[in-house]
């Protein structure tokens, strides 16, 4: 990474725009209301949770003691660390320095998929206690406690939403970071990190309220 | 940091002073968000006392706040994008508290 390598930034003006300024804006604005949809729909599983929390503490508390407290504390250190290195290169984006960003680009898509590959690690454990009552022909550990059943099954519909998207951001990750890896391309679009890493820094604040929400508050 | 950036990925010296001054704030973020992770899972492997999920949410509150004013930059938007911002997080707001009001009161 040198200056010696540093490329021209900026943004190529689309033709219903009037500047790049109302362009970047434009964008940033665009993300932010998909995101706030995408907030609204992880927001309603929360408040399930905390209302089975509230009405029966109990069946929450026997069904949480199954989940991998340390292994949620660790993917959340991990999705921690993966916002540095998208802040990281984010700002190398700004200063044009191409290929110092395009590496900070790749440790985020491997700090996201270490996340997932710990996330099925759980699962698989969680198949071998006998923690996935949807799936109606094995036996449930807690069968016969139906609001445990009932949080179990949030807690794998919530997790799996976020799976989801981390796995999607990791593959669109991949692919952005092998269009900015060609010459001249913060020249033409370097707001398009900047634009994927909103995305990125929210799959981890989402992350950042699953944690104490699943994992903390019911023990 | 500028010596450690040099030495552990070979920059020139104005490349890394440069760098790390732009790097300061996401640095000082990422840290403050392990300290909050730390005192989180201190407290839910301990359970010293019964009122502890109260540290537990703050701790949450902080560490969203954070990720929203400093990693996800809202404070340096436009106001209509800080606007859009503020009133997510207020229909957020009032999707819990009229819930759960009910919930807790009734």
């Amino acid at each position: 990474m040198s200056a010696v390598g540093v490329s021209p930034v900026g943004v190529e003006l689309r033709e219903q725009f009037n500047n790049t300024a109302q362009q970047r804006h434009a964008a940033t604005m665009g993300m932010f209301i998909w995101l706030i949809t995408e907030l609204l729909l992880f927001a309603g599983l929360f408040l399930v949770a905390l209302i089975l929390r509230i009405t029966h503490p109990a069946s929450v508390t026997a069904a949480a003691k199954h989940f991998k407290f340390w292994i949620g504390a660790t993917n959340t250190a991990i999705l921690i660390c993966s916002s540095l290195t998208m802040s990281g290169a984010i700002e190398l984006s700004r200063l044009g320095w191409q290929r110092g960003m395009v590496r900070f680009m790749l440790a985020t898509a491997s700090l996201g998929s270490l996340f997932i590959v710990l996330k099925g690690y759980e699962y698989v454990v969680d198949w071998q206690e006998h923690m996935v009552p949807f799936f109606l022909d094995r036996s449930y550990a807690l069968a016969g406690d139906s609001a445990s059943e009932l949080f179990v099954n949030l807690y794998f519909a919530t997790t799996g939403l976020h799976g989801l998207h981390l796995i999607t951001g990791v593959s669109i990750l991949l692919v952005l970071t092998r269009q900015a890896a060609a010459p001249g391309y913060l020249q033409r679009h370097q707001n398009r990190i900047e634009i994927y890493g909103l995305y990125w820094h929210f799959i981890d604040l989402i992350w950042i309220i699953v944690f104490p929400i699943l994992y903390v508050l019911n023990r | 940091m500028s010596e450690f950036l040099v030495r552990r990925f070979g920059m020139a010296e104005d490349d890394a002073a440069v760098f790390w001054q732009h790097m300061r704030t996401p640095a000082r973020s990422f840290v403050m968000l392990l300290c909050l992770l730390g005192i989180t899972v201190l407290c839910g492997a301990t359970l010293p006392v019964h009122w502890i999920w109260m540290i537990e949410a703050l701790s949450t509150l902080c560490m969203v706040v954070i990720v929203l004013v400093i990693s996800m930059e809202v404070t340096h938007e436009p106001p209509l994008i800080r606007l859009f911002a503020v009133v997510g997080f207020f229909w957020v707001c009032i999707l819990f508290g009229m819930t759960l009001v009910d919930y807790l009161f009734r």
